[in-house]
């Protein structure tokens, strides 16, 4: 009786948990310059245009992606839309830039000045929390 | 190619010169100045973007000297720093510059040299090109076995990638074609490149210091002209890539009293890698037959080298901060006798990073090696080699 009591707490503290972090995947929003020309993106593309092997969307336009510092909503855009770490996206970065390969995407502290630069620069992709004021800028949903 | 120690075994030797701990003093600073001077953040002023590293390692092996250090009593001479300045002028066109300046042991010292110094063109995400000194692919690392910073392991497997010779296979002056091409949404991605130019021994590396030691010291790099590529393949299968490469490269240099000439000799390395979560798996395979003359006074030395060389290596990320991993790496020369120590080298190493934050991280690592065919050098070895020797490496590093 006592095992399958402590059982139901561990499914429920489970179901919690994964509720939780489902929340946060579809609490973050990919945000675009105003004057992007596309409606969606696929993961595939974002992944690509994130790790730097993509420079230019559908349509020829040149795709210029910006990061968050850190953070909950850096951690969950990087592991649910690239499927890396802050560490391992780092080090993909690091390697590209002192082989010569690749400058770094311009990185914030903040979501206000991510969103201000995006707003600012045409071409510019970055992601925010959907709570964060973004009227200026253009929501691109992601398509699995 | 590798420093041939049977052949250098009986010939004079030149005399270790005492640790010079000065010199790695007078370096730090500089160094620390460097990176320092920008803060501890990448620097990113008005879009020109400022990155850099610096780490300083340990050595201490149970027997033998190695990589040219007087590691079998602990040693401190191993320093490395790079810093690396880039601007994007256009949408299409960056172009960037990368110092690096080593010490290892008796090698390297107070020179900066270029790491890379290039303008890259990018027409689309299928065709680009670079021009100017620009990084060689070859196998997994070749390209990035500098950057200290991006890795788990302190030394890469020494049969592929020889850090005491990283410097001639690290770049080469000349041109570069590179593209990733898609060819459907569910065949992956396949990255190529391509490249042709010229490529110099460095006069403060491991090659040049073995030919000294025949007593052939050279005051200008010889080289040759360089040319090959590499084909990777992002597989559907996430996480698993796999490639080969291949460089064809060809020597030749004058010095008082002598010179090299190798035709030319082609490497190639075929490799794969995989990750899914907090797993890392690699290995490749490679081969660098090499033959050469050495010609040293009236004397004709036939050099001739058949190197096979393999490893498999694999991580796990313990805790957010904390990886752990492990490699056997195996490297033989085919064209002598494969059961002298002198001709094979076998390792067994067992590694651990932490990262204390984003730019600061420590590194430790064992090896167990058997087999003298990599990494030793006569000078400071007078006594002879014995064949089995452990080793204890720590590091720690910065990046930014």
């Amino acid at each position: 009786m006592r095992i399958i009591r402590k059982t139901r707490w561990f499914i429920l503290l489970l179901g919690l948990i994964s509720c939780r972090t489902a929340a946060h995947a579809q609490d973050v929003v990919l945000v675009a310059n105003s004057d992007m020309q596309i409606s969606s993106i696929s993961e595939a593309d974002v992944r690509a245009i994130f790790m730097g092997t993509k420079t230019r969307l559908e349509g020829g336009a040149h795709a210029v992606p910006v990061t968050l510092k850190g953070g909950s909503v850096h951690e969950v855009f990087l592991k649910h839309h690239l499927g890396e770490t802050p560490d391992e996206f780092r080090t993909q970065w690091r390697k590209a830039v002192f082989t010569g390969q690749g400058a770094m995407p311009r990185a914030f502290d903040s979501e206000a000045a991510l969103i201000e630069y995006v707003a600012a620069t045409p071409g510019a992709l970055g992601y925010v929390s959907r709570v964060s004021p973004h009227d200026n800028v253009k929501c691109i949903p992601i398509i699995k | 190619m590798h420093p041939h120690n049977q052949i250098t075994r009986g010939i004079a030797l030149s005399t270790y010169k005492a640790a010079e701990l000065p010199k790695l003093l007078r370096m730090l600073p500089c160094l620390l100045v460097c990176i320092f001077a920008g803060g501890v953040s990448a620097q990113d002023l008005a879009g020109i973007a400022i990155h850099g590293f610096a780490t300083q390692g340990i050595l201490y092996s149970s027997h033998n000297n190695y990589l040219t250090m007087q590691s079998s009593s602990g040693s401190l001479q191993w320093t490395d720093g790079a810093v690396s300045i880039s601007d994007s002028l256009t949408d299409n066109l960056r172009v960037g510059i990368q110092l690096h300046m080593y010490q290892l042991g008796q090698l390297g010292g107070l020179n900066v040299q270029v790491d890379w110094a290039s303008g890259d063109y990018r027409i689309n995400d299928q065709l680009g090109f670079r021009a100017g000194k620009v990084k060689t692919p070859l196998g997994l690392f070749n390209d990035s076995q500098d950057v200290d910073a991006i890795f788990l392991w302190i030394l890469l497997p020494q049969g592929a990638y020889p850090i005491d010779n990283k410097s001639f296979y690290l770049s080469h002056v000349g041109g570069e074609v590179y593209g990733n091409l898609t060819p459907g949404s569910r065949a992956g991605s396949l990255q190529y490149r391509g490249y042709a130019g010229q490529n110099n021994l460095d006069l403060n590396g491991g090659y040049l210091k073995q030919s000294a030691e025949f007593g052939l010291a050279f005051t200008s790099p010889p080289g040759g002209k360089t040319y090959g590529g590499d084909l990777r393949w992002d597989t559907p299968l996430r996480g698993l890539t796999i490639g080969s490469s291949a460089d064809v490269l060809a020597i030749a240099g004058t010095a008082p009293g002598g010179g090299i000439t190798a035709p030319s000799f082609l490497i190639h390395a075929h490799y794969a890698q995989f990750t899914r979560g907090k797993f890392y798996f690699a290995g490749e395979y490679r081969r660098d037959p090499f033959y050469a003359t050495l010609t040293v006074g009236p004397g004709v030395i036939p050099l001739s080298y058949d190197e096979r060389a393999w490893f498999a290596m694999g991580s796990y990320r313990l805790l957010k901060k904390f990886q752990v991993g492990s490699y056997y790496s195996h490297s033989v020369n085919k064209s002598l006798d494969t059961t002298q120590p002198a001709n094979y080298s076998k390792d067994w190493v067992v590694s651990g990073r932490y990262d204390f934050n984003a730019y600061f991280y420590g590194k430790i690592e064992g090896h167990c090696l058997h087999g003298t065919g990599v990494g030793y050098y006569e000078s400071n070895n007078p006594s002879g080699l014995k064949p089995n020797s452990n080793m204890l490496a720590a590091k720690i590093g910065f990046s930014f």
